[in-house]
């Protein structure tokens, strides 16, 4: 290829992969969620997390709200809008054949970035918060990816602990793995679907309050988070709440490892390249999934 | 025996008039039957593989966007004749539906459709990417011809080709096959049929239609650019003017793209910045109100057949 590549390279795009696969496994597990509680893919799931970016940018440009901070507030709002859409629209088509709920999710979807842009306009807005990186030997490290990735991994290992642990938790393991048998166990299936699509939501929005600092903020943001989550959770095996985090840390790897070599237009197709193919080759998943 | 021969009549009324109104019609008017005729051939496609094996295809625009390209550059470097190209286009279509549903049509449930979502974007970035061939992101420009017309009866025809395809295929022990896979896929591996078989013959035939149509629409635009060409969009308006006609009937898709299509024309053109707003609450309407679409609840109040 002519440039040479140096083992600091190498250690500079590992870095910003794992710090980058965090987000991503952040967003996923939101995906995640939904799709092994209810077996509903939302496409919708980008959008949703649009619209956490687009509450940290309003929060921060108001009234001056650290962005880390306002995600106190972009969560429960994006749980309650979860709710609402769980409850009015997406209830209704749990059951149905898939092209249902893709086709409901897909306009949800296309209905939430129209809003955006009416009520936000389509200028790029940013969030002037975390700027520069530290310096460590060879290594730079950009500040507000570390930060990102710092919260992405607590609010993952929360999730994490909040399915193992509690009662809740462990009711939305039992509604996934079998509805029918956590029915007649005595929990209740429709609150379990409710809860799951907010807090899916939930997790969609921390990880767009935490990209609101990274990248530009529009109202099509979301769309291209929707398909790399439905690829990790590909990678990680539907349905295995852990697979989303080895998924989200590989594809964030192998993104920023394929960067050395490809360019970007390229480099934008190697997600699907890589869905394409683990889904032809390993369906169910690096760790066993459900197919 | 009466209704059918009535139907057959009006069938054929509707055939004539429409084959002469170029005659008397405006340029406008000729362009705007032609995309209302693609319309329904790519609906009708989705239709074919989707409505009758119950496999979702959430990037069947892949065969439009392959079939405009190939045709198109068909038509640039080697300089074919339109039609001839555009079946090319079509070949292309139906090669692609080969190499993509050999290993894809496998997969089941959503997988299948995350796949071929996968597929078209891929497709996507290699139409951007190899410049040297496909221009890039810059686009394609094909030498001007108007061609309308004769695009016009084109696209008719194959419009109705999908559409008498799919008559065949219904009423066969072939479409029997395919409505059983949709239906329970293991009981009818059980019963004997090689359901991987037929529903690779589908897809095939399914891919056909957007190929052709895809490089006469290439033709009628006189420039294609990747992200023109392989909209997700395009792939959902197919699917909802599917369902809201009736999927996996006959004539649902040819309703359906009628009626959305008209809709559009007269009502969506004055609207762009809701567009997407409004056509977001129309799918979400049409998949919670009226799944089986406008046949379908004809079927279950007039006691029809379900595949009419």
């Amino acid at each position: 290829m002519g440039v040479l590549i140096t083992p600091a390279m190498i250690g500079q795009v590992v870095i910003s992969g794992l710090l980058a696969g965090s987000i991503y496994a952040l967003v996923a597990l939101g995906l995640g969620l939904i799709f092994g509680v209810m077996r509903v893919l939302n496409v919708a799931h980008g959008p949703l997390m649009m619209l956490g970016a687009y509450t940290t940018f309003w929060l921060f440009q108001w009234f001056g709200v650290n962005p880390y901070l306002s995600m106190l507030l972009s969560m429960p709002l994006l749980f309650l809008i979860g709710v609402v859409l769980q409850r009015v629209l997406v209830s209704r088509v749990v059951d149905a054949p898939e092209l249902s709920s893709l086709l409901l999710t897909f306009g949800i979807s296309i209905a939430l970035v129209n809003l955006a842009q009416l009520a936000f306009t389509s200028d790029l807005r940013s969030v002037e918060f975390l700027t520069g990186s530290f310096v460590v030997g060879p290594f730079a490290l950009s500040k507000p990816r570390l930060a990102a990735c710092a919260f992405a991994v607590a609010i993952t290992g929360a999730s994490f602990v909040f399915l193992r642990s509690t009662r809740l938790g462990k009711a939305i393991r039992a509604v996934s793995q079998s509805r029918e048998v956590a029915q007649v166990c005595g929990i209740d299936v429709q609150r379990i679907h409710l809860l799951a699509f907010g807090l899916g939501s939930a997790l969609a929005a921390a990880g767009g309050s935490l990209v609101a600092v990274m990248v530009a903020i529009q109202p099509e943001m979301g769309q291209v988070y929707t398909f790399k989550s439905f690829l990790v959770i590909v990678l990680g095996g539907a349905g295995n709440y852990p697979g989303a985090l080895l998924g989200g840390l590989l594809l964030g790897l192998v993104e920023q490892l394929s960067s050395l070599f490809l360019t970007t237009q390229v480099n934008e197709a190697v997600a699907y390249v890589l869905l394409v193919l683990v889904l032809l080759i390993r369906p169910t998943g690096l760790l066993k999934g459900r197919v | 025996m009466k209704r059918p021969v009535v139907f057959a009549a009006l069938l054929l009324v509707a055939a004539v008039a429409l084959a002469a109104y170029p005659l008397g019609a405006t340029g406008y008017g000729v362009r705007v039957m032609l995309q209302l005729f693609m319309w329904v051939a790519l609906a009708q496609s989705w239709n074919l593989i989707s409505g009758l094996t119950g496999y979702v295809s959430f990037g069947h625009v892949a065969f439009f966007g392959t079939g405009a390209y190939v045709s198109s550059l068909l038509i640039v470097k080697t300089a074919w004749p339109w039609p001839l190209a555009c079946l090319g286009g079509g070949l292309a279509g139906a090669l692609l539906a080969v190499i993509m549903g050999w290993p894809c049509l496998r997969l089941r449930g959503p997988y299948f459709a995350i796949a071929m979502l996968g597929l078209n974007e891929v497709l996507r970035v290699i139409a951007s990417y190899y410049e040297g061939l496909t221009g890039g992101g810059n686009g394609l420009s094909l030498p001007t011809l108007d061609a309308s017309v004769a695009i016009y009866y084109a696209m008719g025809l194959v419009a109705a080709g999908v559409t008498a395809v799919t008559y065949l295929i219904v009423t066969s022990r072939f479409g029997l096959r395919l409505m059983t896979i949709r239906e329970d896929e293991i009981a009818a591996e059980a019963m004997g049929i090689d359901t991987f078989r037929y529903k690779l013959y589908a897809f095939i035939l399914s891919g056909i239609g957007p190929g052709i149509v895809g490089g006469l629409s290439a033709r009628d635009q006189g420039y294609i650019e990747p992200i023109s060409v392989f909209p997700l969009i395009m792939t959902i308006t197919m699917i909802v003017m599917a369902l809201f006609g009736g999927k996996g009937t006959i004539w649902g898709p040819v309703l359906g793209a009628a009626v959305l299509f008209a809709f559009q024309e007269a009502v969506w053109a004055r609207f762009t910045y809701l567009h997407q707003l409004l056509f977001g609450a129309i799918i979400v309407a049409v998949v919670l109100l009226m799944p089986r679409g406008i046949l379908g609840v004809l079927q279950q109040k007039y006691n029809l057949p379900r595949t009419i």
